[in-house]
This record gives structure tokens, sequence and C-alpha cells, in this order.
């Protein structure tokens, strides 16, 4: 032993009294600090979907006139105005045939789901999430009362979604949108993520927990969304349509007393819900109503080992996820006749150049399955992966992998059996969705073949499980970007193929996507090749990544 | 410890950096088995950054951490079967009750005594029903220090592993960790309580800044620092003029006071040979050992800056 023992001369042992500072802090001060903290705290994400959205809308507008070259195309898309089943997907349009309608028809559609998923996000992140981690306390401490917290957190919000607001409407007006039209989309779009963040503000007071607050706030936009799907299905008047924000928007371009009334519904729920979470807001610390204190729970079942303990966590988010794919793949496979009658006489030209869009196989109920399964299901499923991947990371972010790792737990076992449960968790999804939907069109008096229902259902997985060894990858080599990255990954690459045809981006580019390799199944057969690609690339990005975190340090948050 | 008998512990050489940052430098350790060594050391002195470079959880960018003599970054699995581990702060699972979050650790671990998970959960004071998001800080350490006990495994490691205990939880916990030496268990911890250190630990290491900078038996540290030594006589002073050891001595009103470094026997023999009528002698606590080095180092470095 090397040791260096040299004699010390003891002391008192009394420290010395440290100077204690005092500094005159203000309320106004102290609420302007925390108002750029929260503005710090959203800015990554902020400027990344602003410019995203803002560009991709804007390149729409650019690119419309290639679009739809020709009369026929034209007179094809406006035979899907008023169409339920393209209102489930797309929301309220009207004459998708010009240009405002077109670009509107994009807003409503998926532009507005994730407008609504950031509003929810960072009302969860600043008002929950933040106290969680513990950053809310020092500042509760100091000179800010708890209501000028929430409102420093709230103004944050609200000048981000300001900016996105004035990004669309100036990007799209410069590109050749109507500028009426244009700047009521942005402000309208920036009305619906505050509108979200509200309800996300609002239930944060409520929920104990960021990922209790997320969860409820991700029923009202299941909700929101499935009036929606109901106003389209229904041949009731628009009034269904007001019913729900997602609804509202597509009433922008028509006659400015419906303008007024969307923009004045907007205002009136973001102020009664941001005064009701106002009212709500003055509570204890870490406190609230659902999801707070849990019930003594004496008769609780063992979890067993590792395998029962990622079996349960897993299996639990599995379910969650099940349950909403299996809800909306009912609601959208009752809606297969509506649609087909639709295409049933179709000239060719219009078929053709809905082809190249990759729609094929419009008048059949086969058609219809692949264009709802790869629109909403594909990204669904493959956000579970990145949910999956994310959750791995949270155990060692959280460093509660410590507690299993000090133990006889290898690295490599751990995230084996972690992988290949949310592997496990993304073929049930898949099947669930294949056997719903063949169950909900076969109930609807449809005809649809349950092995081509089935294999729609395996045609979801190959890019999910992408993801997941992609999201491995990352957990080994930059933990900390788990999350971030493999959610960009999986948005980035979507809209990449939503919005990239339009926009002409060349293939090179656009063959990144691995939503582009999919085939429409199951109006066409299963493309077993680029399958088999994916399920490769990412089991070698799984094994790479796995590979990578045995050697490397674990990290905190 | 014996030539032959393999080390319950041993660091050899080794260092961990962060980039530019020192975490622990050439830390050259051994514990034998049934020791109760402390690592002593102020936050960010490199401790914690030893424990978790010691259970494989960080790799060591020089040397080597072996758990009975196996390496425990290449073999993390195998240098785990024998050990239990108590960290500083327990994340625990939200949605697993206490029970299940034991049960889940004991078993992940190869096993454990149900009957002294019970009577640890009795003395800890712990109720096992409740979800892990509503424990208390010192509840949800409750849980780590009952899971390692209860598997009895032969080295148990623990940084800072009273932290959130309350007093009494604390000295049933100092309880437990005589017992497990009694029962032959070799028992490594990191603290900065030193109260806590020096109630149960047979030698102390201390790290500063990522170096071990001393360690040794309690008796060793306090033999190699000065004692304080204060005597009252009657005629002359005692002349303590050469006497090794001896210095700072103050002589006033038939009261002599002095500090004395190392052994106190040529000071005891030179006191012998004036009428002395009283003596007190004080060792330092380890309190003011530590206060003491870290005044020393801190003030050489003041000055050498």
């Amino acid at each position: 032993m090397a040791t260096q023992l040299s004699p010390r001369r003891p002391t008192s042992g009394a420290a010395d009294t440290p100077s204690v500072v005092v500094t005159t802090r203000s309320p106004a001060g102290a609420w302007w600090r925390a108002y750029r903290h929260h503005l710090r705290l959203l800015r990554n994400t902020a400027i990344a979907w602003t410019v995203a959205l803002a560009g991709l809308g804007a390149g729409v507008v650019a690119t419309f006139e290639d679009r739809l070259p020709t009369e026929a195309a034209r007179a094809a898309a406006a035979a899907t105005e008023g169409v339920p089943a393209f209102e489930a997907l797309l929301g309220r349009f009207v004459r998708p045939d010009s240009l405002e309608g077109f670009v509107l028809s994009r807003w409503t559609g998926v532009f507005a789901i994730v407008v609504a998923v950031w509003g929810m996000l960072a009302a969860t992140k600043l008002l929950r999430g933040a106290e969680e981690a513990g950053h809310t306390e020092p500042l509760r401490a100091g000179v800010l009362s708890p209501h000028g917290l929430l409102g420093a957190a709230v103004a944050a919000m609200l000048t981000w979604f300001a900016l996105f607001a004035v990004a669309v409407g100036a990007t799209h007006s410069a590109a050749g949108m109507d500028a009426a039209t244009a700047w009521a989309l942005g402000s309208a779009m920036g009305l619906l993520a505050t509108t979200i963040a509200a309800v996300g503000t609002l239930v944060s007071q409520v929920a104990a927990t960021r990922r209790r607050a997320t969860q409820l706030v991700g029923t009202v936009l299941g909700v929101l969304l499935a009036v929606r799907v109901l106003a389209a299905a229904t041949t009731t008047p628009d009034w269904v349509w007001w019913a729900t924000p997602f609804g509202w928007i597509g009433f922008l371009h028509e006659i400015d007393e419906a303008r007024t009334a969307v923009f004045t519904g907007f205002a009136v729920l973001v102020v009664l819900l941001f005064a009701a979470a106002f009212v709500v807001g003055r509570r204890d610390l870490h406190a609230g109503i659902v999801g707070g204190t849990e019930p003594a729970a004496a008769r609780a079942r063992p979890v067993g080992g590792q395998l029962g303990l990622t079996a349960r966590t897993t299996g639990a988010s599995m379910a969650g996820w099940a349950g909403v794919l299996a809800a909306a793949a009912f609601v959208f496979s009752a809606l297969t006749d509506d649609f087909v009658a639709v295409f049933v006489d179709m000239d060719a030209e219009a078929a053709a150049i809905y082809e190249q869009m990759g729609y094929v196989a419009l008048d059949t109920h086969e058609g219809y399955v692949a264009i709802v399964l790869g629109f909403f299901f594909v990204v669904g499923v493959a956000l579970f992966s990145a949910v999956q991947a994310a959750a791995i990371r949270e155990e060692e972010a959280s460093w509660r992998i410590e507690h299993l790792l000090a133990r006889p737990v290898g690295r490599v076992r751990w995230l084996v059996t972690r992988t290949l449960a949310a592997a496990i968790g993304v073929v049930v999804l898949g099947v669930v969705v294949g056997v719903v939907v063949w169950a909900a069109t076969a109930l609807g008096g449809a005809t649809l073949a349950f092995s081509d229902a089935l294999l729609a259902g395996v045609n979801l997985m190959p890019a999910a499980l992408l993801f997941l060894g992609l999201g491995i990858l990352v957990f080994g080599l930059a933990p900390r970007l788990t999350a971030p990255l493999t959610f960009g990954l999986v948005i980035a690459t979507y809209l990449l193929d939503f919005v990239g045809p339009l926009l002409e981006l060349p293939d090179g580019l656009l063959d990144v996507s691995p939503f582009r390799h999919l085939a429409a199944v199951p109006a066409s057969d299963l493309d077993v090749i680029a399958a088999l690609i994916m399920l490769a690339i990412g089991t070698l990005a799984a094994l790479a990544g796995g590979a990578a975190f045995r050697y490397r340090d674990l990290k905190e948050a | 410890m014996a030539g032959s008998e393999v080390a319950a512990i041993r660091f050899v050489e080794t260092t961990k950096h962060y980039g530019e940052v020192v975490g622990l430098e050439r830390l050259t350790l051994d514990v034998g088995g049934g020791e109760i060594v402390g690592l002593l050391g102020p936050n960010g002195a490199g401790k914690t950054t030893a424990i978790r470079t010691l259970l494989g959880l960080l790799k060591p960018t020089a040397g080597r951490a072996e758990i009975f003599g196996i390496d425990a970054w290449q073999h993390p699995v195998d240098a785990h079967r024998k050990l239990a581990y108590i960290p500083g702060e327990f994340h625990v699972w939200p949605q697993l009750t206490g029970g299940q979050i034991l049960d889940l650790l004991g078993t992940v671990s190869g096993g454990y005594d149900p009957a002294f998970r019970d009577e640890l959960i009795e003395r800890f004071n712990f109720d096992p029903s409740k979800r892990g998001r509503s424990y208390s800080k010192g509840n949800r350490q409750k849980i780590a220090v009952i899971a390692a006990l209860m598997t009895r495994a032969p080295l148990l490691v623990m940084d800072e592993p009273s932290s959130g205990l309350d007093p009494l939880m604390t000295a049933t916990f100092q309880d437990c960790l005589r017992e497990a030496k009694a029962a032959g268990q070799t028992i490594f911890l990191s603290s900065h309580i030193l109260s806590e250190v020096e109630a149960v630990c047979d030698r102390v290491a201390v790290l500063r800044q990522g170096l071990l900078v001393e360690h040794g038996t309690l008796a060793e540290l306090r033999h190699l620092h000065v004692n304080t030594v204060e005597a009252t006589y009657l005629g002359a002073p005692p002349d303590l003029d050469g006497v090794p050891g001896v210095e700072d001595v103050q002589v006033r009103d038939g009261r002599i006071r002095l500090h004395v470094t190392g052994s106190t026997d040529p000071l005891l023999k030179a006191l012998a040979r004036a009428e002395v009528v009283s003596i007190q002698m004080r060792e330092p606590t380890l309190e003011e050992l530590f206060h003491a080095y870290y005044d020393e180092t801190s003030h050489a470095a003041d000055t050498a800056a």
C-alpha cells in the first residue's frame, strides 16, 4: 500500500463564518429572470419546429402548381371535398383544388397535430417537468409568487407561439399564398398551440407528475381528434366541427365572419383555460389531485427479476398504445365504404396522379386501408419505438439502472431484454392494428381478407423496428440525445415522406426516409426486400449501440 | 491482510478523468476481508467516482479496480456476485411498491434472506406497501439499505449510505454495520459524516481532488497527528528542551501546555523528572484531523497560488 502519512496540526474544527451576501431582489426582476429561464427551456424545440413547419408549409405553397398541373388533376382533387374518410384524415377542408384550400388541407391534417403535440409538451415541460426536476423549488423560495412563476412560464410559451405564427404567416404569404389567408393560418396555428398548451397548463396543476399530465393532455387531444372524425363521419351540419379546435381551422379560408368566429373561439377558450389554471395553480409544491398520493398496495404481487420488471414497464406502455391504435383503427376502418365510393368512377388520369403520390387502388377497400395505415399508423408505431428508446435512456438518466448493474446483471443482458421487449411491443401493435382493421371492415360490410389485414399490420413493423435500432444506437453513442434524436428522426423522416414529394425534393434525399420504402399493403404486396433491409439496418444499429453501451460510462441526465 | 489472501477490494493505480477534469488519480488501495474501511473527502473529492469505478459503472481511464480478484470493468457480473451496494441517493421505480422493489433487487442479487428482510423492515420502521413515488428521501434510502443488508453479501459497498436517515435510523444503521462486521462481512463506505466513520471504521482513506492523500487505521492517523497535552506542576517547570516531537510549549502559573507529534513516551519521561501534579492528553477527533488536513492543504494551495 502506498501510504503517505504526515503530521497534521489539530484545529478547533470551526469553519470560518461565511459572509452573508444580501441582494435586493424585486418581484419584477425575479419575474423577468424566470421568464427568460423558461424561454431558454423551450428555445431549441421552438426554433426547430418553427423552422421545419413554416419551411415545409411554404414549400407546399411554392410547389402547388406542379402538384395539380392539369384540369383533370384539379377535378380529382376537388372530388375529395366533403368525403368523410378524407375529412377524417385531413380535417375539414374546402376547395382543395385551389392554392389556399390545398395548403390549408395539409395544415389541418398532419401539421395541426404536430403543432398540438408541441403545445402539449411545452406546457407539461414548463409547468410540471421543471417542478419534478427540482428547478421550481429555488424559484418559488425567492420573491416570486406561485402565480408569478406560472405567469412567467405562460408568457414564455406565448412568446414562442407568437413567433411561430409570425413565421408561418410571413413565409406562406412570401411564397405566394393570399396574404390574409396566410396570416390567418399562422395566427390560427399559433392559437391552436396556445390552446393545447393552456389545456396542458391546467392539467399540469391537477396531475402530480409530468407523465400523468402528458397522458391526460394526450387523452384530451385524442378526444378532440375523435370529435373531428365524428364530424367527418356524420352528415349533420357544420356545428359538429365547431366542437373541436381541430375543426375550427377548416373555416379559416371562408368568409370573414367565420374567421372572426374561429379567433373568438380560440381567444375565449385560451382565456378560460389559463384562468382556470391560475385558480387551481395555488397549490403545494409537487402536489396534484391526479396521480399523486398512491393507495397502499399491500397485496402487490412480486415483480420477479429483471425480466419481470421489463415485462411490467414495457407491457403497461404497450397496452396503452395498443388501446389507442385499436380504437383509431376501428374508427377509420368503419369509414371504408364512404371513401371507396368516391373513387369508383375516377378517370385514368386522376388515378395516375394519385398513384404518383403513392396512393394506389383507391377504389378498393385495400387501397383505403393502405392509405390510412400509411398516413397515421405507421408513424404511430414508429413513435412507440421512439418512446421505448427514450424509456430505456430514462432508466439510465434517473440512475435506476445503477441498482441493477451494481448487482450481477450484465449491461448487455439488460439492454437486450429491454430492446427485445420493445420489439415484441412493435409486433403486438402491428398485429393488433391488423386484426382490428379486419374486424372493423368486416362489421362494416366491406370485404377484406384476414391475411391481407394482418399483412397490413405486419407492414407497420419494419420501419418501427428500424427506428428502435437507431434509437439504441443513439443510446449507446450519445445517450443524452436518445429521446430528441430518435423522436426527431421519426418525425423528420415522416414529414420528409409526406411533404418531400410536394416540394419536389431530389429522390436521393427522399429515399432517406424509411416510410418511403413501405409498400401500400394490402393494396400492394409486402415489399419483403425493403422490409428485410430495414430489419437488417435496425439490427446492426442495435448491435452497435449495445457494444457502445457496454464500453462507455453510465451518464446521468 | 495475509499476502496470499485475495483482497475484497483492490484499486490498482485506478485513474478516472472526465475530459480535462480529474475524477480519480492513481488510486491504490486494498481492503481486506472483514474490514470496515471508510473513504473520506469533501464534495467533489472523488469518492463517488471511486465507488462507481469499483462497481464497473465507470470505465477507468487507467489502472483497474478488482472485487475479490475480479476486474470490475472487464467482468462486472462475476465481480458483483458477492457484493451488495447502497447508493447515496436511491431512485425508485415509481410504480412499484417498496416491497416489490426489495423483492426485485433481492432476486437480481441472486437471492436474499426473507426472514432477515422482515427483521430489517421492522428495525428500520419501514412501510413496504406504498408506491415508490410516494416515499420520502429517507424512506427511499431505507429501501437501499434493507435491499443491500438482506442479501448478507460478503462485501457491502456504500456511497454515503446514511444520507437522508434520521438520527435514530442512523444509529440503527450503524448497529447493522457492526453486526455485519461481526458476521465477517467486509464494508467499504464513503461518507462525509465523520462521526459515522469514526464510530464504525477500522481504517480510513482520505481523498482530495481525486488523490489519495492519507490512509491508515484511526490509531495510526491519530498517532501521526499532533496531540494536545496540558499539565500542572509544582516547583520548577519541566525541562522539555530537545524532547522529540514537542513544540508550541506555553508555560504560565504552574501550568504547561504543548503539542506533541508521534510517540508520547519521551515526553512522559521528561515530565516524570519534574513534580507534575496532573496531566491531560487529548487525541484529536477524526473531525479535527479532517479539518486540520484540509485547512493546511487549502492554505498551502492558497500560498502557492
